[in-house]
């Protein structure tokens, strides 16, 4: 299950030096009328998807740096944004 | 096996365009609420609809373990009654199981994880488990293999001993299951993809298949790996679920030198000498969700060296094969077992991580419990997927391995 990640500063490096930070989920829902539903969504809730999606990662033995990027779930692979959008 | 030869649960029937539940996905949990429906409560005009084969997932690729050691009170009592339940489905399904009731030993590497463990043991004996603590000098009576001396990264402070555990054959969980609930009357469809769920006015209608269209008013979603992927793609239903990889691996065989379960969570490792002499072993996830299957050399060094601190005798023995299959991690390492929420039909049994193994037997005689009453059972109100929207996730997080992308 071999895995590359392209850092933003460090370039391409080992996927064991990353930490996974969960899917995208766009920003952080505004505090004012903020429902427990609404903030478990944004917490815990995931697509699961089988196939391509925009993931945090950060460079956690590396520079440290938080960046997204588009990987194939199903086979690992880094992909590139206009791939993934397409 | 679709060949020449016939199935132990029999011929295949046709897909009716009827049926009173349907449940997708024919590993253990699918087939065992199967079971239990028709043996129980009499529904038998049920489907299981499986994709590829029987027992392809999780049940096929776990490392077969049982065990009533959970952390939390409302854990342990599923648990037990699983173990309870071994014996009992050994003679109702007419199968050897395979049961090899030899005992689990989790191994602790420090003060704090033997003070841990006090806790543990006491929830244990709360709900009628047997567990006790040990220490170092028990284990190396217990286990000679086992290493006990203070030069070694993480020096064996001493263990939880669960003794009602041990070891099943878990294909013969499966074969026994789907010929126990063929044999009530249940429909088993393999090579049978669900491409949709119909509902209307928040309720269930049908089953989309490519062997056709299914009109039902329940559907129970026990995909395993597969299975919030499922919910999204098909209900819109997010599920607070991570699907890792998991891996394990077997030794060639070897003379009888392990009689107990052995596990550590420090060493993140566990073995055990499985009826053939192979040292089963696991289990390492990476911790980015991914549905690949696919295993790594990494893990391959990272086991061979905790094995060769803990059992030292094994260094030199050769890894024979390694396999890898999917964990739905769950954010409180507990599963979600579910229904007619939010919508009136659906059930679901899902989120049960690498530990659903251990669990099939009570799970589906409990989930089908629910779906043939509609009332939820006591014993699975807890695992509600509401829980985490109300901040009730469950302390399974303080058992003695941790793993999920969300820690």
């Amino acid at each position: 299950m071999a895995l590359t990640l392209t850092c933003p500063v460090c370039g391409k490096r080992n996927g064991y030096e990353f930490r996974y930070g969960g899917e995208d989920k766009g920003p952080r829902p505004a505090e004012a009328e903020l429902t427990p539903q609404t903030w478990c969504e944004y917490v815990h809730l995931n697509n699961c998807t089988a196939g391509i999606q925009k993931e945090w990662w950060c460079h956690r033995d590396g520079c440290g740096v938080w960046f997204t990027t588009y990987r194939d779930t199903t086979c690992n692979l880094e992909v590139e944004k206009s791939e993934a959008q397409s | 096996m679709l060949g020449k030869y016939k199935p132990l649960w029999g011929e295949t029937p046709s897909l009716k365009s009827n049926y009173d539940a349907v449940i997708i996905g024919g590993g253990l949990h699918g087939l065992a609420a199967a079971y239990f429906l028709a043996q129980q409560h009499g529904m038998r005009n049920v489907a299981v609809i499986e994709k590829r084969y029987l027992g392809f997932g999780g049940s096929g690729r776990n490392t077969a373990i049982v065990r009533a050691n959970q952390r939390t009170q409302e854990n342990v009592p599923l648990y037990k009654e699983a173990l309870d339940l071994w014996p009992v489905l050994t003679k109702e399904l007419d199968y050897n199981l395979m049961f090899f009731n030899c005992g689990n030993l989790n191994l602790m590497h420090s003060e704090a994880a033997m003070n841990a463990a006090r806790m543990n043991v006491a929830t244990a004996q709360f709900h009628g488990v047997e567990s006790h603590l040990i220490d170092a000098k028990q284990c190396k009576e217990m286990v000679p293999a086992l290493n006990i001396s203070e030069d070694i990264t993480y020096p064996i402070f001493g263990a939880m001993y669960h003794p009602p555990g041990g070891i099943l054959r878990h294909d013969a969980i499966v074969w026994g299951l789907a010929k126990g609930a063929a044999k009530h009357g249940v429909d088993i469809h393999q090579q049978t993809e669900v491409t949709g769920i119909g509902v209307e006015n928040h309720k269930i209608v049908s089953v989309e298949t490519d062997k056709g269209h299914i009109k039902t008013p329940r559907v129970l979603n026990a995909a395993g790996g597969y299975s919030a992927a499922l919910a999204y793609a098909m209900l819109g239903l997010k599920l607070p679920i991570s699907v890792l990889t998991i891996q394990a691996m077997v030794t060639q065989p070897l003379k009888p030198i392990l009689n107990h379960v052995v596990s550590s969570g420090t060493y993140h490792a566990y073995a055990n000498q499985t009826l053939k002499g192979e040292i089963a072993t696991g289990a390492h996830m990476d911790a980015w969700p991914n549905y690949t299957t696919q295993t790594t050399a990494y893990y391959i060094k990272h086991q061979a060296e905790a094995l060769a601190e803990m059992l030292p005798c094994l260094r030199g023995v050769k890894f024979m094969r390694h396999w890898a299959g999917l964990a739905d991690m769950t954010p409180d390492m507990a599963p979600i077992m579910d229904g007619n929420d939010p919508i009136e039909g659906y059930f679901m049994d899902c989120g049960w991580g690498y530990f659903g193994f251990k669990s099939c037997a009570a799970a589906g005689k409990y989930m089908a419990q629910f779906m043939a009453s509609g009332n939820c059972p006591d014993i699975l109100k807890p695992f509600s997927l509401r829980r985490f929207e109300q901040h009730r996730l469950m302390g399974e997080t303080a058992a003695l391995v941790n793993y999920t992308p969300d820690n």
